[in-house]
């Protein structure tokens, strides 16, 4: 009697056990679209310092991502601050630490992969598989292309997923509106009408500067020559391009080893030699004000640069201080001039994908991490995170258009359309194509529309975009990035001040430091395992 | 001081060079104050040389009316005040027993003490030792982390040396021990190197600010350097310009950056000044002939 | 055998009586020494691991050859060759024309018979210590550059024709070494300053009455008071010589002279720290740190044998 109560207890209790570890196992304690207990997750975000800038891990737009998360999904933010200029170093220290965020952004993939080949990143594969239906809006915002866009072919592992470059625009070339008319010129639509034109300012520095005229400048470039050249050299590269060529040969963000690269340099270094381009434009780093506060003073005829470059910064920018120090007609305007060997005014353009975003290993929360990016994709939310408060941060303009209005105090955004937040998208979207386009046009504020409707047109007319190759990691490429760049740059700028005669001396020699110094290696990988993928 | 019998025509060579001197050190700061204090539209055509254009102070008002650099300056007043006395504290500490010939494992802490000085492993390993200390984010790992300079330990310790070894020697037979031989000699003895070395200390923590970089994410204890950092280097790095291609936040003006640079550097230039009564001649020896 | 024993014995517990404050005083900073130097020393040892960011030190894996892998690695780059060289260049330029300047410096000042004029001199001359290399550089441009610097300017409309300061490496290097000194000469004297306060005042009185001038002043009384701060300095600074700042070279350089420019600390930046390579980072280091060390033991050996005390 005894014996058999003492087995029907151990069996009930084994039974009551069994059942509450298949219970658990089984519940991941989500139910309904949200979770049972309340789950705690850390998000990266960048901290600019800037003046008048609020705490960006505590203020009016955090509150609003908190409670959304809280509310739908009972998951509690928070946001870990990391300074935007020593980010590397400081997610070096975090990951060491085991202190990381759970989510992470960063622009380098080659930086992503090699913490993951240290182990220090979640593989994000088997959770996008896992729970699909859960993200109905990161798919819809970032579709299979982004978020597969970095699979491994051969392990299918997703180390970081790619946000949407949605406003996909990169660079223009602009020249001065009113020195045209002063001239009597046209637009130039080709390459020597360019060039005469850069002539033309030259010999004629005292009648549009006057006084001034030993400051003219035709064409201004900085030490960022891949850049800052962009337009002239691509249309030396040929139109038929392959793909594979592309591809192969395009690791370096400036596309230093396309085909045919060296002679649209060349090309720069001949308008360097006649005194058409600013002679000092090597000395000047990155962020170094000398140039732009040149081209403000109106001693700059032309250049190459971002896309909007002139219409930014409202009244800190280059077309405000043009018509404060120079006149009410001084203007920058796009123009389409350099046409390739098929006469198409061919425009590179990246890929659409952005930064990257990827989880390191110390991340217990993958559902909630992922429902996050979910929340922070949904067009509700990205919208007013990118626009705001109508009255505060914009006002609706009859046709429907969105204006952004200047603001100061606790409501504003430390990062332009808040794009430290909305980290997976980069670039206004209002749902409507139109309207976006129109809202566009509308947030430069005291630009007349003409000027940024016409950037906006020739910066992607005659797109090439960037292709998505996947054959798994390129070894040849870890760590090689700043060092390549850099001796990109110095090449470019040592070739361009070189004399005409030594040019070919000086490319070969920095060309081939940069081929030994790895980039040869990168190529040759990169063939390699392209043809093997795709065949030749 | 005596002098010997001298040449008026050198005393005036030596003047003229020391007013070439005070014209190159003194320009740049000029430069700095003109621009801080000039229009905008002057410094971008560029005109700005020593003298301000377009006058007006409101770099200066907007500075000084934001509470972030008033407060961070008063701030870094304080963290420079308290690390100086720690660190002089530690620096006599170290270098006081050191300068005894007769201590035993002199050798051994000497080398144990000067292998530090070339040997580190740099940011990672710090961050992992003040995560487990409990430093990060606390006021405190701006203090003691690099409280005891082993290249101002050894000047110190070489001042020592100049003091003679007769006055110890009397001393102790008087029956003094170490510490009080400490303070009643050496100490008063080495006024100018405790004045020069203060001074180190103060403008190496009010000028650093890697540290604070590294470890202290709480703004707060951000010092001034680091404000001033920020707002330089806010948009130098190439590979931001690259990856941010939109419409960025415009940088500060340069006139506010140069105010800023006034604002973090003149406080500490006055400092110097102020210790040089310290540098007496014959303040030191002659005390001895007593 | 008894007597001596105990002999020993007192003699022991005589000296801990008399010496037992200064053991204490120095425990604090042996403590500090210990805790915040010696404790993260142990990851100097990834210098021959392969680095893994998750992982501790200790159970890094091994790097390859030995683990040389990583000293192989940075000898067979041309990059840090000419780092190397660079550093070496440029740490030996500084120090052959900037450690005297602030002697002479000194000297001078010690030298002029105004003595309000004199602390005003002093007061200024350390001022550029403040400026950051930044903010230094863009003076520079300002300066130096070659089509609109204003010395350049002044020198075309002399018909003297410009002059490539910061656009040319052989002048780069001079201008380089040349901002260094002017940035930090007036602060160096100080030490020197504070120095010459220790010179028996009796000495020049005496030589005063001998008759003796100025220059028989400075060689025989001054700088033979400075000596043993020159030394110590020398030798400090010779321990030094293949160390490398990070701020200067990489404010004033520029894409035309980075045959020159580019020094250890840029390499490291760039290829360590920006690439990730730890033990990279950590293997140069570590080299530089040993070779730092030889020239100090070197140096203050060739120190003793001029008669002074060194460092040990």
């Amino acid at each position: 009697m005894q014996k058999r109560r003492f087995v029907v207890l151990c069996l009930t209790l084994l039974l009551v056990v069994a059942s509450s570890v298949i219970a658990l196992a089984a519940d991941p304690g989500f139910v309904d679209g949200r979770f049972t207990t309340t789950r705690k997750i850390t998000v990266e975000i960048y901290d600019r310092s800037n003046p008048g800038g609020s705490t960006p891990e505590d203020n009016f737009w955090t509150d609003f991502i908190k409670k959304g998360m809280l509310e739908k999904y009972n998951v509690e933010v928070t946001f870990k601050p990391v300074p935007r200029w020593t980010e590397v170093e400081v997610i070096n220290n975090l990951l060491a630490a085991g202190d990381a965020p759970d989510i992470c952004v960063t622009y380098s993939f080659p930086t992503i992969q090699t913490y993951a080949n240290m182990g220090g990143v979640t593989d994000l594969a088997p959770y996008l598989e896992e729970y699909k239906e859960l993200l109905p809006n990161l798919w819809d915002l970032l579709g299979d292309q982004n978020i597969y866009w970095n699979r491994d072919p051969e392990t299918g592992t997703i180390w970081a997923i790619e946000a949407l470059l949605f406003q996909n625009k990169r660079i223009n070339t602009f020249v001065r509106e009113d020195w045209l008319q002063k001239l009597g010129l046209e637009e130039p639509r080709t390459m020597e009408e360019f060039e005469n034109m850069l002539r033309a300012f030259r010999d004629n520095a005292e009648l549009l500067l006057g006084e001034d005229a030993d400051k003219m400048v035709p064409f201004s470039i900085s030490f960022d020559v891949g850049w800052r050249g962009d337009h002239v050299i691509s249309a030396f590269v040929p139109n038929d391009m392959s793909d594979r060529d592309m591809w192969v040969y395009g690791f370096d963000d400036r596309h230093l080893l396309w085909p045919n690269y060296k002679e649209g340099v060349r090309k720069l270094n001949q308008w360097y030699n006649e005194g058409l381009v600013w002679k000092d434009f090597p000395l000047y780093g990155a962020g170094d004000r000398t140039e732009d506060n040149m081209i403000k003073a109106g001693y700059v005829g032309s250049f190459i640069h971002n896309w909007d470059y002139p219409y930014r910064d409202g009244q800190e920018g280059i077309h405000a201080n043009l018509k404060n120090l120079v006149g009410e007609d001084a203007a920058f305007i796009a123009v389409e001039c350099f046409p390739n060997d098929a006469g198409i005014y061919r425009k590179y353009l990246s890929a659409p994908v952005d930064r990257k975003v990827f989880f390191p290993a110390t991340n217990k929360e993958p559902l909630a991490s992922l429902l996050y990016l979910d929340f922070i994709s949904d067009l509700e939310t990205r919208r007013f995170l990118q626009i705001g408060e109508e009255g505060v941060h914009h006002e609706v303009l009859p046709d429907g258009a969105v204006q952004s209005l200047p603001v100061v105090g606790e409501k504003i955004m430390n990062s332009p359309q808040n794009i430290d937040y909305t980290i997976t998208i980069n670039g206004l979207d209002l749902g409507d194509p139109v309207l976006t386009a129109r809202s566009v046009a509308l947030n430069y504020a005291g630009v007349e529309a003409r000027f940024i409707e016409r950037a906006y047109e020739i910066t992607s007319n005659e797109a090439r975009y960037g292709i998505n190759v996947q054959v798994g990691e390129i070894k040849a490429q870890e760590g090689m990035d700043t060092a390549l760049a850099e001796k990109r740059n110095n090449l470019l700028a040592q070739a361009i001040v070189a004399k005409p005669e030594e040019f070919d001396a000086v490319w070969d020699r920095g060309f081939n430091d940069y081929l030994r110094s790895g980039g040869q290696a990168i190529i040759d990988e990169r063939a390699q395992k392209y043809d093997a993928m795709y065949g030749n | 001081m005596i002098r010997s019998k001298r040449s008026k025509a050198a005393d005036y060579a030596i003047a003229l060079i020391c007013v070439l001197l005070i014209i190159i050190c003194l320009l740049p700061m000029l430069n700095v104050l003109a621009r801080s204090l000039s229009s905008t539209e002057a410094i971008i055509r560029n005109e700005v040389l020593l003298w301000p254009k377009g006058f007006n102070f409101s770099a200066y008002r907007l500075v000084l009316t934001d509470s972030k650099y008033t407060w961070s300056l008063a701030w870094t007043a304080i963290l420079t005040t308290i690390c100086t006395v720690v660190s002089m504290v530690m620096t006599i500490l170290c270098a006081y027993p050191l300068t005894y010939r007769q201590l035993k494992g002199r050798g051994f802490f000497n080398t144990m003490i000067l292998f530090t000085m070339y040997f580190s492993a740099g940011t990672i390993p710090h961050y992992l030792l003040y995560k487990d200390l409990g430093l990060l984010n606390h006021p405190l790992v701006l203090i003691i982390p690099n409280s005891l300079s082993v290249f101002y330990m050894i000047i110190m310790r070489t001042f020592f040396y100049s003091i003679p070894d007769s006055l110890r020697e009397s001393a102790e037979i008087d029956g003094a021990g170490p510490i009080k031989i400490l303070t009643s000699i050496y100490l008063p003895l080495s006024k100018p190197v405790m004045a020069t070395l203060a001074l180190f200390y103060a403008v190496g923590r009010w000028n650093g600010f890697s540290d604070a970089l590294m470890y202290m994410n709480d703004r707060k204890y951000h010092p001034i350097q680091l404000l001033l950092y920020n707002i330089l280097n806010a948009v130098t790095s190439i590979e931001i310009q690259t990856q941010e291609g939109f419409a960025s936040m415009p940088g500060l003006s340069d006139t506010i950056q140069a105010a800023t640079v006034m604002f973090a550097t003149v406080p500490i230039l006055i400092v110097y000044p102020w210790l040089q009564k310290y540098f007496i001649a014959g303040a030191t020896l002659g005390a001895l002939k007593d | 055998m008894k007597p001596t024993f105990f002999l020993k014995r007192r003699s022991t517990i005589n000296y801990l009586r008399k010496y037992w404050s200064l053991y204490l005083m120095l425990s604090i900073p042996i403590a500090y020494f210990i805790v915040f130097r010696y404790i993260p020393m142990t990851y100097i040892q990834i210098a021959f691991k392969r680095y893994s960011i998750v992982q501790s030190p200790w159970e890094m894996p091994w790097a390859g050859n030995n683990g040389f892998e990583y000293f192989i690695k940075a000898f067979q780059n041309l990059d840090f060759l000419y780092a190397l060289k660079n550093t070496l260049l440029l740490n030996f330029l500084d120090l052959l024309i900037g450690f005297p300047a602030p002697i002479i410096l000194a000297l001078l000042l010690n030298e002029l018979a105004f003595p309000r004029f004199k602390r005003f001199t002093q007061s200024v001359a350390y001022m550029p210590h403040f400026l950051s290399w930044i903010i230094i550089a863009g003076l520079a441009k300002q300066l130096l550059a070659p089509t609109t610097g204003l010395i350049n300017v002044a020198l075309n409309r002399l018909g003297l024709g410009p002059i490539p300061f910061l656009n040319d490496p052989t002048h780069w290097v001079f201008t380089y070494v040349f901002l260094g000194i002017w940035r930090n000469v007036g602060w160096n004297t100080i030490i020197y300053l504070a120095a010459l306060t220790n010179i028996n005042p009796e000495l020049y009185e005496a030589s005063a009455i001998d008759g003796a001038n100025r220059w028989q002043n400075i060689w025989y009384i001054t700088l033979p008071g400075l000596r043993p701060t020159i030394f110590t300095l020398l030798i400090l600074s010779l321990g030094n010589i293949l160390s490398s700042e990070f701020d200067r070279p990489f404010a004033l350089s520029n894409p035309l002279v980075n045959s020159v420019s580019n020094v250890i600390s840029i390499f490291v930046y760039r290829y360590g720290i920006r690439g990730l390579q730890f033990s990279l980072t950590t293997a140069v280091g570590l080299f530089q740190s040993v070779v730092c060390v030889i020239f100090l033991v070197a140096a203050n050996a060739l120190a003793k044998k001029f008669g002074e005390r060194g460092i040990w």
